[in-house]
């Protein structure tokens, strides 16, 4: 059982944290809210799951602006290693640095060390920062195993230099889409958040926000038919991130044009949507006609 | 726990620790308690209901209760949730489970102290809280608590009215079947029966636990790819190089993660199998086998052997339930287990391989000879995978496999099981899972084993 270490969040309020959201422009559910602020005044790790697109990495983001804290990313890919991750020794400094002395200085100081985002995220100054790490579950196993004591204990061994800790822990957000399961031991070091597709009513308020340009009519109609689209069998069914995309297309498109969308103009600006070729053929005359009725009745329902 | 026993000091200390300070009135220490023992009865009903609980997790949950309250249920629902779980796919366990223990923490929160509550045990199950209950009632309470498809159909009408097409069809049922009356006595409220519609539950419990062994059970390769010692990989060896200047230093190796089973049935069709066995459990569950696993087979046996692998690839629930049915009327009689399962070696002796699982549903009654039960095991553990045992006798909590088949068996299985219904063969699933054809599984294993009948259903 590790100790508990002092957080610089302890005292973050439920309120702070809502206002926080809201000047970010990022719409949280209450359980985002509440699993956050957890996650601050425990000190825990918030290990974030869901499906590409509902808005786990801009999660950490916001939290970064919002403390006004440095943003520390560590994006996982097959084959990460501690080197990319950790730190890493600069060799050539090193071997010039023992051609050029006369006497034996030690090359392995913190003169030849070269921080990688785990190490920059324990030493950080204040506020700590946040650390991403994202899409965990693209690394190696090997690799989470080296997570485990920085995550539990915020800390790094490093063998030449000794143990480097963390004064203050820095806010963790790790991410995983679950295209694997993630090992127990790096489970339990976290805070669980699983972050669900939005609701119609919530895209609707991300779309209000994130993409202010567009008609308020109009952005119903988009969410209406992302949502319509949703029930269909897509291959990669669109998330809130490309719903905003397709958004800021069609705005930039319509200019201060409030009319209903025609479906030539649906059709035309899919491709924000929708991220296979399969699932854009799959819109056919048939569907694109589903959607705009759905869009037609969400319209009217917020048109009077 | 008791909430007046030893843990009282380490209370206090906690609150020191964590340089709060913590009233020390006997109120307070009373809700204190209460908290506390309803949180660890939480957590162990949701390991009981198969959620990986971090180790941890407790105590974080009781931190995260502290920082949000007890005002607000969603938020504790929350708050818990973050702490408790780390799999969606354990979400809707942990709601069905949080309603009881909100209700159960709220109530003992009351001015009036801790509502009064039988002994839940100490396995954890969240018994529900019952005004009237006294010391001797939970067993016949918790027995109607009709919840599982296993109760006895007297008390259980879900068992009792789910029909054997229902629990054996797994292509749309049509309209009718969708729904099932079920009924059963209201554990907190009147000791009337009270009925309602719902979907069929039988079959859910069963594709679950089904699904549950077959995660357990995955021997033959898939397509992805994993760490392992098969082949070199290439591509990562490339790419670790880089950070070496492009000297190969190490050697990573994958190989092809297993994700199909490939298994052969042994059923004993004798009639003292027949008759304490749930047939349509058993049909349903070879059914699921023939048509989920990428490779099975069935072999009936009483007192010779009988491949029925294409009667369960009908369309029909009629048909497995025919073949099974002839074979007790052709053979129905004593069990030759042994005499049977060389048979087969001799006969079909590519049907095993050493990715092939055998299971073999049997009561261990053997009426041949029990060394021809070990000679044809002893080829076939060596032969396959491992050999799994599944006993419709094991079932009672003081099952000992004394029975000469049974004892003569046991040298050559990799596990004996209990075989009565979706949750016995979910622990299978279970046991296999964590600890694999060669780890320590069996019946001995079974958490359940040992507690009543009613809760062994409960949980």
């Amino acid at each position: 059982m590790t100790d508990r270490r002092p957080t610089a969040f302890s005292d973050v309020t439920d309120e702070r944290l809502r206002t926080l959201f809201d000047e970010e422009s990022y719409v949280a559910d209450d359980h985002v809210v509440t699993t956050v602020l957890l996650a601050l005044r425990l000190g825990k790790p918030l290990l974030v799951e869901g499906e590409p697109g509902a808005g786990k990495t801009e999660l950490a983001k916001v939290l970064a602006a919002g403390f006004d804290a440095e943003l520390v990313r560590l994006q996982c890919y097959e084959g990460l290693t501690a080197e990319n991750a950790l730190y890493e020794w600069n060799y050539t400094k090193q071997l010039l640095a023992v051609q050029a002395s006369d006497d034996d200085a030690s090359v392995f100081s913190e003169e030849f060390l070269l921080e990688r985002p785990l190490l920059r995220a324990l030493r950080g100054g204040s506020p700590p920062p946040v650390l991403l790490i994202d899409e965990v579950d693209r690394a190696d196993e090997e690799f989470e195993a080296l997570l485990l004591e920085v995550l539990s204990d915020f800390q790094v061994s490093v063998p030449e230099l000794g143990t480097i800790r963390a004064e203050t822990p820095p806010i963790v957000v790790i991410t995983s889409n679950r295209t694997r399961a993630l090992s127990d031991a790096l489970k339990r070091r976290c805070l669980f958040l699983h972050v669900s597709p939005p609701s119609f009513e919530k895209e609707r308020a991300i779309l209000e926000r994130k993409v202010p340009a567009l008609d308020g009519a109009v952005a119903t109609e988009l969410c209406a038919m992302a949502k319509r689209l949703r029930e269909e069998p897509l291959r990669k069914p669109p998330g809130a991130a490309e719903t905003i995309d397709w958004a800021r297309a069609v705005a930039a498109l319509r200019a201060e044009n409030d009319d209903p969308l025609t479906p030539e103009e649906i059709h035309e600006t899919l491709g924000c949507l929708l991220k296979e070729v399969e699932d854009v053929e799959r819109v056919d005359e048939s569907l694109l006609e589903t959607l705009v009725e759905a869009a037609a009745d969400a319209r009217a329902e917020v048109t009077p | 726990m008791n909430p007046d026993g030893a843990n009282r000091d380490d209370r206090s200390s906690n609150g020191q620790d964590r340089g709060v300070t913590v009233p020390d009135v006997p109120a307070f220490r009373a809700a204190r308690d209460h908290v506390r023992d309803e949180l660890v009865r939480f957590v162990r009903a949701l390991r009981r209901a198969d959620v990986a609980v971090p180790a941890n997790a407790g105590p974080t949950a009781a931190r995260a209760l502290v920082e949000v309250g007890f005002d607000d249920e969603a938020t504790a629902r929350t708050a818990l949730r973050a702490c408790l779980i780390s799999d969606a796919e354990d979400m809707s366990t942990f709601d069905r489970k949080f309603s009881e223990f909100w209700r159960r923490l709220t109530a003992g929160l009351d001015l009036d102290g801790p509502a009064p509550r039988w002994d839940d045990g100490p396995e954890g199950t969240l018994a529900p809280m019952h005004e009237n209950a006294t010391d001797d009632e939970p067993e016949t309470n918790a027995s109607e608590t009709a919840d599982h498809p296993d109760a006895d159909p007297e008390t259980n009408p879900v068992a009792a009215s789910a029909t054997l097409d229902a629990v054996v069809a797994d292509s749309e049922p049509d309209v009718d079947a969708d729904t099932v009356e079920r009924s059963w006595v209201s554990p907190t409220g009147r000791r009337t029966r009270v009925s309602e519609s719902v979907g069929i539950g039988p079959v859910d419990w069963l594709a679950t636990a089904f699904d549950k062994l077959t995660r357990g059970l995955a021997t033959l390769r898939g397509r992805r790819w994993r760490p392992g010692d098969e082949r070199a990989d290439v591509r990562r060896s490339l790419r670790s190089s880089i950070g070496t200047g492009g000297t190969i230093v190490s050697l990573p190796r994958r190989d092809r993660e297993p994700d199909a089973v490939r298994a052969v049935w042994f059923v004993d069709v004798s009639r003292s199998v027949l008759d304490t066995i749930d047939r349509s459990f058993l049909l349903g569950t070879l059914r699921r086998a023939r048509t989920e696993w990428r490779d099975c087979r069935i072999v009936l046996f009483d007192e010779s052997a009988r491949d029925v692998s294409e009667a369960f690839d009908e369309s029909t629930a009629a048909a497995a339930l025919d073949a099974l049915d002839r074979a007790e009327t052709e053979w129905g009689g004593g069990t030759r287990i042994g005499e049977s399962l060389a048979d087969f070696l001799a006969d079909t002796p590519g049907a095993f391989d050493r990715r092939t699982v055998v299971f073999v549903v049997s009561d261990g009654l053997e009426t041949g000879d029990a060394d021809a039960l070990e000679g044809a095991l002893a080829p076939l553990s060596r032969r396959t995978a491992g050999i799994v045992w599944l006993n419709p006798l094991a079932v009672a909590s003081k099952y000992e496999p004394r029975a000469d088949g049974m004892a003569s068996a046991l040298p050559f299985i990799d596990g004996l099981f209990a075989f009565g219904g979706p949750n016995d063969l979910a622990e299978v699933g279970r046991q296999l899972r964590r600890h694999g054809l060669g780890g320590r599984i069996g019946y001995e294993y079974d958490p359940r084993r040992g507690v009543s009948e009613a809760r062994r259903n409960d949980v």
